[in-house]
């Protein structure tokens, strides 16, 4: 009770809420667009050079290459439940299901670092490693996605005016993948004393940084379910909040699996139960651009997202600490 | 004067390469690409603000040329736009230096 408290009561849960009442009363408040993607490629590179440090002191071992393994498994698992669900629960078709099905494997890069936020104020420790985790779940849900797709035969036609490689390039190389894994390498090899020489930037700033970005993320989230909740049926919203919930259970599983220590777990459920808005919908444009963008980023975005940020981390955190007391 | 034929493309901004690529290759010389704010479609409203993935985004293609290149670019457009949100417009404009369209 007191970890959901301190949560719900959080500058950035806080500035959240703030952004989201704002769009949902039709405030006129805007953060300029490019100044917000500023913002978001600040919070990667910073969360990228403090995992990078981490890992510079030690810490990848064996151990961490088989929950990265099974966290690429779990990546590729998920969309197959998320699919399986929406078709049986929901009306929607084919192809916006396995849509949507993709951004409940891949991961919420924002809703990570909350996570971050919220297991320091809870008392516990994270190994930095698990930033390359969260890159590394970024991309295996699109080919879950695109597999389950194209055996209805929907995907398959070659859109008029594509690229061999459009596809490939949006996948492997979008700002979260390029900048996360870049900024993590730059850690690593630059170690404790590169990080002391851009703290002034990369560490004091954070806290204030994220609370604007999630300022952002409120106004993104309320508009979009002001404009687009009208798309969504009873079982689709409903999918928004269960979905999760299925996710956080499966990962809990693989940290118990692993052995991991409760704040390790604590992220990788978070990244488990998190739903993509940055890179699966871009992606998704380009591989099923007949899937409708109002279903899966009003889902991902609007009920997900906000699901997580106030609901989901105080219990993602005392599902972790269960497991690691089994554990032990 | 000289009459050209001005094609105005609405598209989704994912789409935007794929659709400077048909204009390209139907031998048009140039093209504007021009960020859209805001609008409502058959499906749903749209906005800049609401999509931080900007993955939605609309963008206006705009490019002037002659008929016949207007004409190659038509049915690889309207097979475009059997996949991706857009709508396409042409309209006869005059131009003052008919040798760059």
């Amino acid at each position: 009770m007191d970890i959901a408290l301190a949560t719900l009561l959080s500058p950035i849960v806080l500035f959240f809420l703030l952004g989201l009442g704002a769009a949902l009363l039709r405030s006129q408040m805007t953060i300029p667009e490019a100044f917000a993607k500023g913002l978001a490629i600040y919070l990667m590179m910073s969360i990228g050079l403090k995992g990078g440090v981490e890992i510079s002191k030690g810490q990848l071992g064996w151990d961490a290459g088989l929950v990265m393994m099974s966290a690429v498994g779990l990546s590729f698992l998920l969309p197959v439940i998320a699919f399986a669900l929406l078709r049986l629960t929901t009306r929607l078709d084919r192809i916006d299901a396995a849509a949507a099905a993709a951004h409940y494997g891949s991961i919420s890069i924002v809703t990570f670092v909350a996570a971050g936020q919220a297991i320091a104020a809870a008392g516990l420790e994270a190994a930095g490693y698990l930033v390359a985790v969260a890159a590394l779940m970024e991309v295996p849900a699109i080919i879950s996605a695109l597999v389950i797709a194209n055996r209805g035969g929907v995907s398959s036609e070659v859109v008029a005016g594509s690229d061999k490689g459009e596809l490939a390039r949006e996948v492997l190389l979008n700002a979260s993948v390029v900048v996360l894994l870049g900024a993590l390498v730059i850690g690593w090899i630059t170690g404790e004393a590169g990080m002391q020489s851009v703290a002034p930037f990369f560490v004091t700033p954070f806290q204030g940084v994220l609370c604007l970005f999630l300022l952002d993320m409120g106004l993104s989230a309320g508009r979009g379910l002001r404009n687009g909740w009208r798309q969504l049926g009873p079982g689709t919203i409903a999918f928004g909040v269960y979905m999760p919930l299925v996710s956080a259970l499966l990962a809990t599983g693989v940290a118990a699996l692993n052995a991991m220590p409760a704040g390790d777990a604590a992220l990788l459920i978070t990244l488990a139960a998190s739903a993509s808005y940055i890179a699966v919908p871009a992606a998704m444009r380009l591989a099923m651009p007949k899937a409708r963008p109002s279903i899966y980023l009003t889902l991902s975005l609007g009920i997900t997202f906000p699901f997580n940020l106030i609901l989901g981390l105080p219990l993602y955190i005392w599902l972790a600490k269960m497991v690691s007391a089994g554990v032990a | 004067m000289h009459v050209r034929y001005r094609c105005e493309l609405i598209i989704e901004r994912m789409a935007a390469p794929r659709a400077c690529r048909i204009l390209e290759e139907a031998g048009l010389t140039g093209y504007t690409v021009l960020p859209a704010i805001s609008g409502l479609g058959r499906q749903a409203r749209w906005n800049r603000d609401t999509d931080i993935s900007a993955s939605s985004d609309m963008v206006v293609v705009v490019s002037i040329g002659a008929q016949d290149q207007i004409e190659a670019a038509l049915k690889e457009i309207e097979s475009l736009l059997s996949n991706h949100i857009g709508v396409l417009s042409i309209g006869e404009v005059k131009v003052l230096r008919p040798d760059r369209f």
